[in-house]
């Protein structure tokens, strides 16, 4: 990784989005009459981004849906133009964006890949060579001399990629292929871009694909709406994507209602050494510390958790009254801790409920509902979701 | 400008693919295929000498089809260019490459069909036996008119990317550019009347516009007597160039949007 062969300085691409429907000469003629941006909202759906990546290296993208991952690869195949900041590659570069690299449907598949290899610039003798092996990889040799328009979408994909890999680039840019195609095509692939590695080419992936993206991918640039959420070690990065889809997935489900007369302002969960987390394995200790703000004296309050599915359905809860702990008071600010020995759950992510009410359960002083996630690894097997230590005799 | 010399002359084979595919498409699906360019003029000097005959048009047919057949040069570059950009909106946003490509081959694909076309009309005007006049211009006046048709292809296919009414605009402006252009009456025939409504300006004005200087040369060296207004001829002639330039200016200011607009 001596040189760099992408080079992301500052950038940040605009979109002006019409407020509604088409642009048209009518609609332009009036915005030029109204105020500026009256009818028009600018979007940014990159800003900031600086990055580079090394000759030889992979680098996978992930995101949410929306969160810029396939602009910014098509700044970089230069398809889009950037609004601001500076984009440098060096060396020949393939794309597979959106699939099916820009196939004519009239055109057969021969044809097709022909004029794929002139807009990428290769000759067109050394790309009548490689045909055969475009064939041959996408596995179209009855079809090939067929137009494109009655390919099946996996035919379709099959000979978009096989195009782009072929032709042999320095640079590989990859918008989520492995989404399509069956799981022998897309194991082919994998194989594929795993030699393309060994061969010291660079490659940009796009994937949701979480397992195969960390496997192939040497840094990963986590991408959050427009900006760069963090870069580097694949399997940390996979980690904090995962802890933000869990906490998007709260959004439908979390509810949130009291008095007020106590807040629970928070709530942060860490393992055995104190080391802040929201992953836990089978059989781990969880401590949460819930912290919680009084403006006047509460007297006997109870605190209360609940774990839940993903969906919402409660399958453990407890609280500091079935559990016989009396906290006389709660006044100001402070925090209470639970710890939940050993966790003994099944794999999934969960989410945590808590609470405050009176202790004769008359006044719910606050309750912030399926609010905090976490994940769960465990390969223990069993049926549900929570273990019960159980024993067979016969 | 000169970029665009550049990425022209770097991207040629994808420019002959382009121009090839451009053919093929249209001729798909289509038994007689190629042979409909060979045709298409053959029939046009056929139903023009007829319609002549049976109407007693005040008009010799070699000078008519030569304005048909040039005009439909200009004619299907405008319509073809509409769709040059957005028509190829999976090349344009899946792949990089200089978009001017785009209709420079669609306009060259027409350039093929039109030399075919113009093959047909020597060889009837060899039949008919015109006097032809300095033939060697032929080429100068083929290359003027090709630049008018691209830089206003250029325009046409870059203002249709970003306002959808371009093609219902078009349709209107060239049916009135038809009517202001000699194609199916002779420039000595309206100048007279022209003159006498806004004086002697009218010549010059009928000459701005470019087709009209271009359709004058094209009989001019097929049909060397009799011709009105060759003298302003250039005034046409540099108009087409001057449209040449602009349209590729425009395009290239225009053309880093085209990935976000389609």
């Amino acid at each position: 990784m001596s040189e760099n062969v992408i080079t992301v300085e500052n950038i940040g691409k605009m979109f002006r989005l019409k407020k509604s429907g088409y642009r048209t000469l009518k609609s332009a003629i009036l915005d030029s009459l109204r105020f500026r941006g009256s009818a028009m909202h600018d979007f940014w759906a990159l800003k900031d981004i600086n990055f580079s990546v090394g000759k030889g290296e992979s680098l996978g993208i992930i995101g949410i849906n929306g969160a810029g991952k396939s602009t910014l690869l098509s700044l970089i195949a230069g398809t889009k133009q950037p609004t601001e900041g500076r984009i440098q590659t060096k060396g020949s570069m393939s794309c597979l964006l959106e699939l099916g690299a820009g196939f004519h449907p009239d055109l057969t598949g021969r044809e097709n890949v022909l004029l794929a290899g002139a807009i990428m610039g290769i000759p067109q003798v050394q790309m009548r060579q490689r045909i055969d092996s475009i064939i041959e990889f996408a596995e179209l040799q009855e079809f090939i001399d067929q137009p494109v328009k009655h390919y099946s979408s996996g035919m379709y994909v099959r000979l978009g990629f096989a195009v782009a890999v072929e032709v042999n680039p320095d640079i590989l840019l990859i918008d989520e292929v492995l989404a399509v195609g069956d799981a022998a095509f897309q194991r082919k692939c994998i194989q594929k871009m795993d030699e393309f590695r060994q061969n010291g080419k660079t490659m940009l992936i796009i994937s949701h694909d979480l397992r195969t993206i960390q496997a192939i991918s040497d840094r990963i640039l986590f991408l959050n709406d427009g900006k760069v959420f963090g870069i580097g070690d694949p399997q940390s990065m996979v980690h904090s994507y995962e802890s933000l889809s869990r906490q998007l997935a709260t959004r439908g489900l979390r509810r949130e209602w009291g008095t007020g007369e106590v807040k629970i302002t928070g709530a942060e969960f860490s393992d055995k050494n104190g080391k802040l987390t929201d992953r836990f394995r089978w059989g781990d200790l969880l401590d949460a510390k819930i912290s919680y703000d009084a403006p006047k004296m509460i007297k006997n309050p109870v605190f209360g958790f609940a774990i839940s599915d993903s969906n919402g359905r409660i399958i453990y809860g407890n609280n500091t009254q079935i559990e016989k702990y009396d906290i006389p008071s709660v006044q100001g600010k402070g925090y209470v801790c639970l710890r939940i020995d050993n966790i003994q759950m099944s794999r999934g992510n969960y989410l945590f409920s808590f609470s405050v009410h009176s202790s004769d359960h008359k006044v719910n002083y606050h309750r912030l509902d399926n609010t905090f996630p976490i994940a769960v690894e465990s390969d223990k097997p069993f049926e549900g979701f929570c273990y019960m230590p159980c024993h067979w005799k016969k | 400008m000169f970029k665009m010399f550049k990425d022209l002359s770097s991207h040629k084979e994808l420019m002959l693919i382009l121009v090839q595919r451009n053919i093929k498409i249209r001729y798909k699906n289509s038994v007689l295929g190629f042979l409909w360019t060979l045709l298409g003029p053959i029939f046009l000097i056929c139903i023009y000498a007829i319609f002549l005959n049976l109407m007693k048009f005040d008009m010799n047919l070699p000078s008519l089809v030569t304005g048909i057949i040039a005009w439909q040069f200009l004619a299907m570059c405008m319509g073809d260019s509409l769709h040059a950009i957005i028509g190829n909106a999976n090349l344009v946003t899946k792949a990089s490459f200089p978009r001017i490509i785009l209709p420079t081959s669609m306009v060259l694909a027409n350039t093929v069909n039109f030399l075919l076309s113009m093959i047909v009309l020597i060889i009837y005007l060899i039949i008919v036996k015109v006097s032809f006049g300095p033939l060697i211009l032929l080429p100068v006046i083929i290359i003027t008119q090709l630049a008018l048709c691209l830089g206003m292809a250029l325009i046409i296919s870059t203002l249709n990317v970003f306002f959808r009414d371009t093609e219902h605009v078009l349709s209107t402006i060239m049916l009135a550019w038809f009517f202001l252009t000699p194609v199916i009456y002779e420039t000595g025939y309206v100048m007279p009347r022209a003159t006498e409504l806004i004086g002697p300006a009218a010549y010059f004005l009928f000459f701005s516009n470019p087709m009209t200087g271009i359709l004058t040369a094209y009989r001019a060296v097929f049909m060397s007597s009799g011709i009105t207004g060759l003298h302003l001829v250039g005034i046409s002639f540099a108009v087409s160039w001057v449209l040449f330039v602009i349209g590729v200016i425009f395009f290239q200011k225009a053309q880093a949007r085209f990935g976000d607009e389609l």
